[in-house]
């Protein structure tokens, strides 16, 4: 694909994000955000799982924390305008990774599973007694939702649920982007060198705890970009939604169905069970076992998930083509 | 001396005529709607297993509640009772609404008990399905998300089963929410009041309520109607549960080491029927102070003896004893010979025998809301609003709702049932069989409360 023909699909991409609730209305809007919140979600949890090769069963502690942050920081202080009440939540987790990160970082494999593990529930007893501060099983709701706005030029209601998908939307993909462009520098590669091969990194020189270290933050602080983009849209956060066990789990089963180690792979996910938590929901209340039984098929069938499937399609029609063509 | 004994002599009149006429036009307060016994349709064709299909533009309701899960068994007493209510006014021929005949539908909205699913159903009901009415919930805090919802929509929430005073309260009010049910501070000062100043026997308390804001709300009512009715009690222990406990063993130790006399307790179902079955196992025959636990289900697996003494709040009935004239009879035999005869799984087990209780309670709410729609002739919700604020019905029981105009919230008499085995239940059953379930203690001597002694608490910033 050339230059231009990347551009105009890139432009018709965003004619069709701003179409999108014109043309499908306020419900599906409201379904597109959830959907754009886990796939920055699921992108953040990448970043570890299929970059570094860390797997985490408790990325929810940092989608919470800044879900939490996020509706805590609007709840208490009077008048906070919308996008520090957001930056809140995104330092609240990224303060957090920075805690934890020196504990978690000197090991891999199935201790760093089981380490996250355990901080995660922590994270979820703790947001459940502190009722307080988190507001236990009932959660902080009801905050106000400050209106975007620059003083003198514009004020933009964030209650209207199409402004807010604007909102949330250009959020998520700026979110996205710095996210593409991490993993697109010098220290992505690393990043990746790490995952294949540790020991060659650290004879290279480099520091793999510390690179650890960095990309565990990064993840964190932008799974906390993600919950606070959620507190702002549901209104609510309660310990459940936000530091649960399908709550760590549900970014996992994204990626691997949506293609591990691909930048895009996490976001497919992400639509995937979109879609299917729709279509299942109004039909059965069992949603988790027909997500349960595609993980299955996906780890069966199609290993390197969706993504991996189409690029398994791509590369035997071009080997077709290639065995059609003339020599 | 002369005038003191004259000036005491008059005060003593000029109370007891106040009494008298206080207590006068409480009897003969005239409800502004009625339930309608002669228009009361043949109810032999309902199924809640088969609703009525229904076509065309209809008034739509949507029980927004956990129709799976742990509490699926709260979503089926929602289902049938609203269900009822609208099968009997479609049977009627529907309501004019807006210049037009319309059928009553009731749709299924499921929150598996969960709030951002709770958020996402109530949105797919308004915006895809175009219902006029939620109706809701287990859970305080999921009915605070359906509140919300409907306030952001503009449609009318009806709270018939979440318990919470904040609910109608600054800052969670919504003028869109109206609640049709007692509250927790109601309900915590009327069983004070009762043990303080009616039964006047045990004092030490043991509080165990489920760990969120209606289970925190319930200790609080409690504790406040303890200071208020009897000063005297004391509170020996005091402990929140997770919902949908299965373990209560080491709660249940504390209570037994406490020395306390009753356990005070908002826990409904699964969390009632587990609390109440291990005690029973471990050998606690404690009496519970309770609202929900009233399930025959689990009081029939726990025997007479277990159940005897259970001392239930309820917002549904008029005192002893429950059937006060043929037409209230016609109607239960209504219900019941369709239990007995039509309904299968699950609608055929015990609890759906009596429409009473909670399960009339929630009926109740529903032929009010009805009865609100057919007076205000629209489902806009700003002449729903109008009618519904003061308004006065009277339920098939005789009991009469107010819906108070400042804060939305439901005023009506409470009643105290003291649970009794089958033998005793005649003085409130008094029809036969004579009893309300063979194979458990319940309803005996009712003590109805005064109202004014639990009036529900008003939030200052809404009632002047």
């Amino acid at each position: 694909m050339n230059n231009k023909s990347r551009w105009a699909l890139w432009i018709a991409g965003a004619v069709a994000l701003f179409l999108y609730p014109r043309l499908f209305g306020i419900y599906y809007a409201n379904i597109f955000v959830t959907f754009a919140i886990y796939a920055l979600y699921a992108v953040s949890l990448n970043l570890l799982l299929g970059y570094t090769g860390l797997l985490s069963f408790g990325h929810a502690m940092y989608f919470g924390t800044g879900a939490y942050g996020t509706a805590l920081a609007l709840t208490h202080i009077k008048g906070l305008p919308l996008v520090p009440a957001l930056l809140a939540g995104f330092f609240a987790a990224f303060f957090l990774a920075i805690c934890v990160a020196p504990l978690v970082v000197r090991v891999g494999g199935n201790a760093f599973a089981m380490m996250h593990l355990a901080f995660g529930q922590l994270m979820f007893v703790l947001a459940l007694k502190l009722r307080h501060i988190t507001g236990g099983e009932d959660g902080v709701g009801g905050f106000p939702i400050p209106p975007l706005s620059i003083p003198g030029l514009f004020s933009l209601d964030m209650g209207d649920p199409i402004l807010f998908y604007y909102f949330a939307v250009a959020v998520i993909a700026a979110s996205l982007w710095l996210l593409w462009f991490f993993t697109k520098t010098p220290f992505g590669q690393i990043m990746v060198a790490v995952r294949d091969n540790t020991k060659r990194v650290d004879y290279l020189g480099f520091r793999v705890p510390h690179t650890k270290a960095v990309v565990y933050v990064i993840a964190g602080a932008f799974a906390g970009m993600a919950g606070a983009v959620y507190a702002l849209f549901q209104n609510l956060v309660a310990a459940y939604d936000a530091y649960g066990i399908l709550t760590s789990f549900v970014p996992v089963m994204m990626t691997m169905v949506g293609g591990i180690g691909q930048f895009f792979g996490p976001i497919c996910g992400a639509g995937i069970f979109g879609v299917l938590d729709e279509l299942t929901t109004r039909y059965t209340d069992r949603v988790e076992l027909v997500l349960g039984l595609v993980l299955v098929l996906v780890i069966m069938y199609a290993p390197y998930g969706f993504t991996g499937f189409l690029t398994y399609l791509r590369m035997r029609w071009s080997a077709s083509r290639a065995q059609r063509s003339p020599a | 001396m002369k005038t003191m004994r004259f000036l005491f002599m008059a005060t003593a009149v000029l109370c007891s005529l106040g009494l008298v006429l206080q207590s006068a036009s409480a009897a003969d307060m005239v409800p502004k709607a009625a339930f309608d016994f002669k228009n009361f349709p043949d109810m032999s064709d309902f199924d809640p297993n088969k609703p009525m299909p229904l076509k065309g533009d209809t008034i739509k309701i949507a029980v927004v509640a956990s129709h799976s899960g742990p509490a699926a068994s709260v979503g089926e007493i929602y289902w049938i009772s609203v269900l009822w209510a609208a099968h009997m006014v479609n049977k009627q021929g529907g309501i004019m609404v807006d210049g037009k005949k319309k059928m009553v539908e009731v749709l299924k909205a499921d929150t598996q008990s969960k709030p951002d699913i709770t958020k996402k159903v109530c949105e797919r009901m308004i915006l895809q399905e175009k219902v006029d009415f939620l109706w809701g919930t287990n859970g305080s805090h999921l009915q605070k998300v359906i509140n919300q919802v409907a306030d952001k929509y503009k449609k009318i929430s009806v709270n018939a089963a979440s318990l919470s005073d904040e609910l109608q309260e600054v800052p969670d009010f919504s003028r869109y929410a109206f609640m049709t049910t007692f509250s927790t501070e109601q309900i915590g000062r009327g069983l004070a009041y009762y043990y303080g100043q009616i039964r006047k026997k045990e004092k030490k308390f043991y509080i165990l309520c489920q760990d969120y804001l209606f289970g925190h709300s319930m200790a609080e009512g409690f504790k406040k109607g303890l200071k208020e009715y009897y000063p005297d009690a004391e509170i020996v222990g005091e402990d929140y549960h997770k919902l949908f406990l299965t373990d209560f063993a080491p709660y249940l130790t504390k209570i037994k080491a406490s020395g306390a006399e009753v356990v005070y307790t908002g826990d409904w179902i699964p969390d009632a029927a587990n609390l109440l079955k291990q005690a029973r196992q471990m050998g606690i025959m404690l009496p519970f102070a309770d609202i929900f636990m009233d399930e025959p289900r689990f009081l029939t697996e726990v025997g007479v003896e277990g159940t005897k003494g259970i001392i239930n709040l309820a917002q549904y009935g008029n005192g002893n004893p429950a059937f006060k004239n043929d037409d209230q009879i016609k109607v239960y035999r209504a219900w019941n010979d369709l239990w007995k005869n039509k309904w299968k799984e699950p609608y055929n087990t015990v609890l759906y025998t009596h429409p009473f209780g909670n399960i009339g309670a929630y009926i109740g709410s529903t032929y009010w809301l009805l009865s609100v729609v057919t007076r205000a002739g629209s489902t806009d919700p700003e002449k729903i609003i109008k009618v519904w604020e003061g308004d006065t019905y009277q339920l098939p029981s005789g009991q009469i709702l107010e819906m108070r105009a400042c804060d939305h919230k439901q005023i009506t008499p409470l009643t105290v049932n003291e649970f009794v085995p089958p033998a005793e239940q005649k003085q409130s059953f008094n029809i036969p069989p004579y009893y309300w379930f063979e194979g458990c203690s319940n309803v005996g001597p009712s003590t109805l409360l005064p109202m004014d002694k639990v009036v529900p608490k008003a939030d200052p910033k809404l009632c002047k």
